[in-house]
């Protein structure tokens, strides 16, 4: 076990020790995107809805859950520089009390978030729909021009 | 050296009761549907689930602490829920803790509700949501094809009630997991409703989900965070990993 100790460090030590600092850097980064903030703003009078992107190779599909809103008031803007701003109106305005919570003061009307897309998208071509409380966002992917090798 | 998780009791449950198994996983199917089986049933508290593992939460009802994990009792129905996301090191010594104590307590069958990640589901109206079970024992498997469960037969199961079964499998207790068709990211409350028709069919509970419906919408809006929190710790146990396809055919 002494030799254990004292040997030298080979290269795929060092591949996973970079990897698990990757993987506590990114877990931070997550934790501080998503887990320090709350998911509702008082001063705008919004909530932030939950959101997913998936990638195809074809597209980014952005869905966003959107219970309680006014269908006719969601608004989804391309802000520029890869990012959404997706917004709605809810039917009925909800307060803190509405959750039980009587320590804050603050009432909601709608939801607000902005998405940064993740890859370049044609922007002009992007496609909306709204169906059982979902909005589904498609952006057809940029495609760079390959060069295509023959296969023997 | 004392237990990861223990599990604090206010008084002896009776012996043969069935625990059903809500803890926060895709769609945060099972616990939507235990807490609806709880409150429609009118469960009391029996017992808490405490460890150092987890974050230090106190969750306030009516003024007073409660810890995050408790264990409901009413009649031969036992259920365990979580109001707070699990953290991936603390899955296993639960899951290890919930069937100890099951065997310790003589129940005679656990029953986790949950979610399966199905791409479509958007597609997917109430009617035809569709459940999948899986099984710990032989007897258990048998239990699923005599309720009309079709079984998953391979593949990955990741999360605790991928650890319930294993261990229940270990120690011989009859375990089952029933899972609806859901989202994987978002509350899904159909696909809870779903679950808990079964359920209470199979257990020939009266337990009416049509309240659990209408409130779908408004459901979904309170377990936003909740979700989020329960989607980084998917992402820690690296929950994907079901989707995958498994080695030998």
């Amino acid at each position: 076990m002494v030799w254990e100790r004292r040997r030298r460090r080979d290269i795929f030590d060092i591949i996973d020790e970079y990897f698990e600092e990757m993987e506590r850097a990114s877990r931070e980064l997550f934790e501080s995107l998503l887990g320090g903030r709350p998911s509702w703003d008082v001063s705008e009078r919004c909530l932030e809805p939950l959101t997913n992107i998936h990638i195809t190779p074809d597209e980014v599909i952005v869905r966003v859950d959107l219970p309680m809103v006014k269908p006719e008031s969601i608004k989804v803007r391309a802000l520029g520089g890869n990012v959404l701003e997706v917004s709605a109106d809810m039917n009925r305005t909800i307060s803190f009390n509405d959750f039980g919570i009587t320590h804050r003061r603050g009432e909601f009307c709608g939801f607000k978030t902005k998405i940064r897309i993740p890859l370049p998208v044609d922007m002009e071509k992007m496609t909306t729909k709204f169906a059982r409380g979902f909005l589904e966002i498609r952006l057809p992917r940029k495609r760079r021009e390959g060069v295509r090798i023959p296969v023997e | 050296m004392s237990e990861p998780v223990r599990i604090i009791e206010r008084f002896r449950v009776p012996p043969g009761c069935t625990l059903l198994v809500g803890l926060p996983d895709v769609g945060l199917v099972g616990v939507i549907a235990t807490t609806h089986i709880v409150s429609a049933l009118g469960m009391e508290e029996a017992a808490s689930v405490e460890s150092e593992l987890m974050p230090p939460i106190a969750v306030l009802h009516d003024g007073l602490p409660h810890s995050p994990i408790r264990i409901f009792h009413k009649d031969t129905v036992l259920a365990v829920l979580s109001e707070t996301a699990i953290p991936a090191p603390v899955v296993q010594p639960l899951a290890k803790a919930l069937v100890d104590w099951s065997k310790n307590r003589s129940v005679k069958m656990v029953i986790s509700l949950g979610g399966l990640p199905t791409p479509e589901r958007q597609e997917l109206t109430l009617e035809n949501i569709r459940i999948f079970g899986a099984a710990s024992t032989p007897t258990a498997l048998e239990m699923l094809k005599n309720w009309d469960v079709e079984a998953l037969k391979r593949g990955f199961m990741v999360g605790p009630y991928a650890l319930i079964l294993r261990y229940a499998a270990e120690s011989g207790l009859d375990a089952i997991a029933l899972l609806a068709q859901s989202f994987y990211e978002y509350p899904d409350p159909e696909a809870a409703a779903v679950v808990v028709s079964r359920v209470t069919e199979m257990l020939n509970l009266k337990v009416d989900v049509s309240e659990l419906l209408k409130k779908g919408e408004e459901i979904r809006l309170r377990a936003r965070d909740v979700m989020r929190r329960t989607q980084q710790e998917l992402n820690r146990m690296k929950k994907s990993q079901e989707y995958d396809l498994p080695l030998y055919v």
